[in-house]
């Protein structure tokens, strides 16, 4: 699975890096950087809460 | 129903939110009125919120539950935040001072919210972690056989007052004012604040005041830059400009009221909510480290220290089946949201185990999303651990509460703490 971020809604709160500060890092310029956009299946559940709960809703999941 | 989209024959809401005496009954009384909004079809529509400045609105329509919430504040290009946030009648150059990139849309918002997020990210707020951890320690060490204190003044003003100051580089001799003309700024409602003659010019001195704060702290750091965040601010560029004087005074008035009476509330209403269910403390002691994380949302729901913003319609459109027309104005009752019976069980229940906890404490998710969320919880868990686990429960007397539409507050809180 991939998860990906549309920069043009991501406004950088940060709530993904909370989730995965491993995945996402809220950069100084206020973007996210993904780390490893491919992720293994057993990490779904946390990535699945991360585009959950991102309040932009910029984060998305691609099988 | 064509008859409710036209502005001229809208009928007013039989349950009225716009009086200063329904504001003046405490949240829970509040809540009734909310919850027969909430079960209600539709929106309702409102006459305007009273307002210290010469003009007329003809209402707004009212929005409760949390879905509605959430769906306007996702969707800017249909709810404008451009047009003005204050839900009481406010010149939208009075709010642009007062509010900085509050009252953008995307993408002008996101230029300067990406310029001032960077302080604000997890790794960033982790960083001062420290200090915020050597602040909250300071705070409890007073409290510690206080005796008889207001616990407002005591304990919930002083850190997050401690946290952004210092992030921001105030002079600690300059702290103490800065903080109260923020607190004064949010609290003209209440006649303890301002008379109401007095209201729209004590409302311009203390935005001038801390502006001017503002302007002087960004000359300052333009030449002595150090390692905070004012000189970041003075430093980052936007489109190819550097922020203005101006912009930098509104960017100060912005932080230091959002980033101090929104923590502070929440700690007063979260520690008399303790002391009000002591199995609910009694539970969070046991194991404080691992459940205070979960905790701290539930403070916030409770708390709602942000009662409502506003946005503007762009286009015909429709809510919850309710037809409404471009320009019309929407009031976003986050408190409301925070007790919607289809989303919680019990909502007026006090319950750190709530999970999911979906509230709408930090705004209903969007452009606007709260930017300090990161930096209030660190500051909750840090100062909370300090008070649960050093502290002997306290005992409180009755809460003197704010009058007000905006923030859900608490004036003065009588404690005893041994």
């Amino acid at each position: 699975m991939r998860v990906e971020v549309d920069l043009d809604k991501c406004t950088g709160h940060g709530i993904c890096e909370s989730i995965a500060d491993d995945v996402f890092e809220v950069q100084d310029d206020g973007t996210v950087l993904i780390h490893d956009n491919e992720r293994p299946d057993a990490d779904g559940e946390r990535m699945q809460q991360a585009v959950t709960q991102c309040p932009a809703a910029a984060l998305r999941l691609i099988d | 129903m064509t008859v409710a989209s036209s502005p001229q024959v809208r009928e007013y809401s039989p349950l009225d939110l716009s009086t200063r005496r329904f504001w003046s009954q405490p949240f829970e009384v509040r809540d009734e009125t909310f919850a027969a909004l909430r079960a209600a079809d539709g929106l309702s529509w409102h006459h305007p919120l009273p307002t210290m400045f010469p003009m007329e609105e003809p209402g707004f329509w009212a929005l409760t539950r949390r879905a509605d919430i959430a769906y306007v504040s996702q969707h800017p290009e249909l709810f404008t935040s451009a047009r003005g946030i204050a839900l009481d009648p406010m010149p939208f150059e009075v709010q642009q001072i007062a509010t900085f990139f509050l009252a953008m849309d995307p993408p002008q918002h996101t230029t300067y919210r990406r310029l001032i997020s960077s302080a604000f990210t997890p790794r960033n707020v982790h960083r001062i972690e420290e200090q915020i951890q050597k602040n909250a320690v300071a705070v409890v060490d007073d409290l510690v056989g206080a005796g008889d204190v207001d616990f407002v003044a005591a304990c919930s003003s002083r850190l997050p007052m401690l946290t952004i100051t210092e992030m921001l580089g105030v002079a600690p001799s300059e702290r103490e004012a800065v903080a109260k003309a923020a607190e004064k700024l949010f609290s003209m409602s209440d006649d303890e604040y301002s008379s109401l003659e007095e209201r729209a010019q004590n409302t311009i001195n203390e935005m001038m005041l801390l502006s001017n704060t503002g302007i002087e702290l960004a000359k300052y750091r333009r030449s002595h830059p150090g390692d905070d965040l004012m000189t970041s601010i003075v430093n980052a560029e936007v489109d190819g400009h550097r922020l203005t004087d101006e912009e930098i005074g509104a960017f100060l008035i912005l932080l230091s009221s959002a980033g101090n009476d929104t923590t502070k509330q929440t700690t007063s209403h979260a520690m008399l909510a303790l002391a009000n269910n002591p199995a609910q403390r009694d539970w969070l002691v046991q194991d404080v480290e691992s459940r205070i994380g979960p905790a701290i949302e539930e403070f916030v729901r409770w708390s709602s220290p942000v009662l409502q913003f506003a946005r503007f319609v762009t286009e015909d459109t429709e809510i919850a089946g309710q037809q409404i027309k471009a320009g019309d104005k929407l009031g976003l009752f986050y408190c409301s949201a925070n007790r919607d019976e289809t989303v919680y069980d019990e909502p007026h229940a006090f319950n750190l185990q709530r999970s999911p906890n979906p509230h709408l404490g930090f705004g209903g998710g969007g452009p606007h999303f709260c930017l300090g969320n990161q930096l209030a919880k660190a500051e909750l868990r840090t100062l909370f651990r300090e008070l649960l686990t050093r502290l002997q429960p306290i005992e409180f007397g009755e809460p003197d509460l704010l009058l007000s539409n905006f923030v859900h507050g608490i004036k003065r809180l009588p404690a005893h703490i041994r």
